[in-house]
């Protein structure tokens, strides 16, 4: 296959990729099958035998919680007939029983009874060697369950690098979190990329959202500041959008510990980075970050109190699912009002994201087009015109206004993975977060 | 004795057909896209609510959907379905823009329970919705209603609806169910 999808001189892509079974395919191998990806939330599965079903590409994976209390993720078919054990989205269980043959298999995957096996088997199964496939690894970054079928992933913490785990930290510094009952999950007729690059565009708010904002559910205070900060990290995780100077960060500190002053919409988040030790874990970069973190390839950290994972289910089509959470010392009347943002703003009936969906399967159906899909995608916005600044710390930001770096640095990390044909390979050829002009 | 039989299974019938004139009209403001209209017939202190629901173990069933409350696909105060309505309405809501055809048939009327000027009523229902030139769509589920009777007019004061999917196969909730 012509690997050539990205032009990282020109800012250009091949639309091919949005609709191309052989891209596709490629992707299942070489991105879902070798990342670390999102399980769910330890929360979701406290007690041995709760589990939370997911899938990795197109594997379906049982995150449980074993008698150990250590999470497993396992292969969800059975290793007789590769019959599902487990049809349930979640629940608690004492072991995957196959309603085929009967095999069953206990919490951490190993095979615990076979029908028959003395009488047909005549003794000779060795059962050791038949249990759940269970992820090549699996781990846990302040909660965050992830898994990798590649034995060859670096750790969970090396893959995330700074970049990733702060994206996480912003959730996890809010406090003890717990994730909700109920995962909102829905189809869209799109390619699971299109709502990637969507992550980092701030430039589709004001046109796809136009009629929210006309009507007062989403308020132009909350898409301030109008500058925008940019965290690009290793193997294509990052952070974009809106981002505080550290004039208005301190200003808002000041107002939140003070009053006086004009209130801003924002200073709510900046409430909840008050504490000394939160602004040290987020880092004088991170503290000022109110945009989107994508953990690549598919995990959006919302700013709003939810995650979205964006499921492939082919080339052109994706499901998406809303995992919303709340930190255990909210007072009632946060727990509302966080409750109201997630039952209204995201997730199919949302009133911002019922128009995404619209946007995106378009793009993905003109990628069909015999003609169309040979024609390029522009993604120049502000390249060239920026430049990354290193602070003191060792963090790097892109201090600028709405931009398209997140989406061109997507791009650049994607075709390298693309291209990579093993973990070795991807991490030896891979690029460096960029520094300089960008 | 007859008769007092016969008068109540008459009025029972009455009742029926009352309701039922009033979903009908209902489903049809919907389905011609009088929204505003479709307003003037909700109580002030109307909750329309949809639940999350997922597939469990049979031994695990109570815990199909989610609980008021909780996570939900709708959970609407009369502000919020203004909202919804004013946003398909102001332009530029592109889920609805081009405008979906959309046929509501409500079927299975049954009367719960009837207490003063309430009424509790269940129906189940087929949302039938296309768009453009060949997107289609299409809602099963069952809803539970509120009627309040306000000078002499039905009102909707509750509204659940409980779908039979669990992932949502459509790209978006922009119906009114």
């Amino acid at each position: 296959m012509d690997m050539d999808f990205y032009d990282t001189e020109t800012g250009v892509l091949k639309r091919s990729i949005f609709a191309d079974e052989g891209v596709y395919e490629l992707e299942l191998t070489r991105i879902f099958a070798r990342a670390w990806n999102f399980m769910c939330h330890e929360s979701q599965i406290p007690e041995p035998g709760d589990f939370f079903m997911n899938t990795i590409g197109e594997d379906e994976v049982i995150a449980v919680r074993g008698r150990d209390r250590r999470i497993n993720v396992l292969l969800n078919t059975c290793a007789h007939r590769g019959n599902s054990v487990c049809r349930a989205e979640f629940g608690n269980v004492r072991s995957f029983f196959c309603s085929y043959h009967g095999w069953n298999y206990d919490l951490d995957g190993s095979l615990i009874g076979v029908r028959g096996e003395d009488v047909f088997y005549r003794g000779n199964l060795d059962r050791k060697a038949w249990g759940l496939t269970p992820a090549a690894q699996v781990a846990t970054y302040r909660g965050f369950v992830f898994a990798t079928l590649d034995p060859g992933a670096p750790a969970l913490e090396e893959y995330l690098g700074w970049v990733g785990r702060l994206g996480i930290d912003l959730v996890a510094s809010r406090g003890e979190v717990e994730f909700l009952d109920g995962v909102r999950k829905n189809r869209v007729k799109c390619n699971w990329k299109l709502a990637v690059d969507n992550v980092y565009d701030w430039y589709h708010v004001q046109v796809s959202h136009g009629s929210a904002l006309k009507v007062g559910v989403l308020r132009e205070e909350s898409l301030r500041p109008m500058q925008q900060i940019v965290v690009l990290g290793d193997y294509g995780h990052g952070i974009g959008g809106p981002g505080l100077s550290e004039e208005e960060f301190d200003e808002a500190v000041e107002r939140v510990k003070n009053g006086g002053g004009k209130r801003q919409f924002y200073d709510g988040r900046v409430a909840e980075r008050m504490a000394p030790a939160t602004q040290r874990e987020l880092g004088p970069v991170g503290k000022r970050v109110l945009g989107h973190p994508n953990i690549f390839p598919n995990l959006w950290i919302s700013s709003t109190p939810e995650i979205c994972l964006r499921i492939p289910r082919g080339p052109d089509e994706t499901e998406l699912w809303w995992f919303a959470y709340r930190t255990r010392d909210m007072d009632e009347r946060k727990r509302r009002a966080a409750l109201h943002v997630t039952n209204h703003l995201f997730a199919p009936g949302g009133l911002l994201e019922q128009d995404d969906g619209e946007n995106w399967s378009h793009a993905t159906r003109s990628a069909k087009g015999r003609f169309a899909r040979q024609l390029p995608l522009n993604f120049t916005m502000g390249k060239g015109a920026d430049r990354v600044t290193a602070d003191a710390s060792g963090q790097r930001g892109i201090e600028t206004v709405v931009n398209e770096h997140g989406q061109r640095w997507t791009w650049q990390s994607w075709q390298e993975w693309m291209r990579a044909e093993s973990w070795q390979d991807l991490m030896a050829s891979r690029s460096a977060p960029p520094t300089g002009v960008v | 004795m007859a008769g007092d039989r016969a008068s109540s299974v008459d009025e029972r019938l009455r009742l029926k057909h009352e309701v039922e004139e009033f979903l009908f009209m209902e489903a049809d403001l919907l389905d011609a896209r009088r929204y505003q209209d479709w307003l003037e017939l909700l109580t002030d202190d109307i909750h329309y609510w949809m639940p999350v629901r997922r597939t469990t173990t049979a031994r695990e069933v109570d815990r199909e959907f989610t609980q008021p409350g909780g996570v939900a696909f709708f959970d609407d105060d009369k502000a919020m379905l203004k909202m919804r309505v004013d946003r398909i309405l102001v332009g530029g809501a592109w889920a609805e823009d081009p405008p979906s055809r959309t046929r509501r048939l409500i079927t299975n009327l049954r009367i719960l329970e009837a207490e003063g000027d309430e009424l509790t009523v269940a129906s189940n229902f087929q949302l039938y919705r296309t768009r453009l030139n060949s997107e289609e769509d299409q809602w099963i589920g069952r809803r539970e209603d509120r009627l309040r009777r306000v000078d002499g007019q039905f009102r909707l004061a509750r509204r659940h609806v409980f779908l039979e999917q669990t992932v949502i196969l459509s790209q978006n909730l922009s119906s009114l169910f």
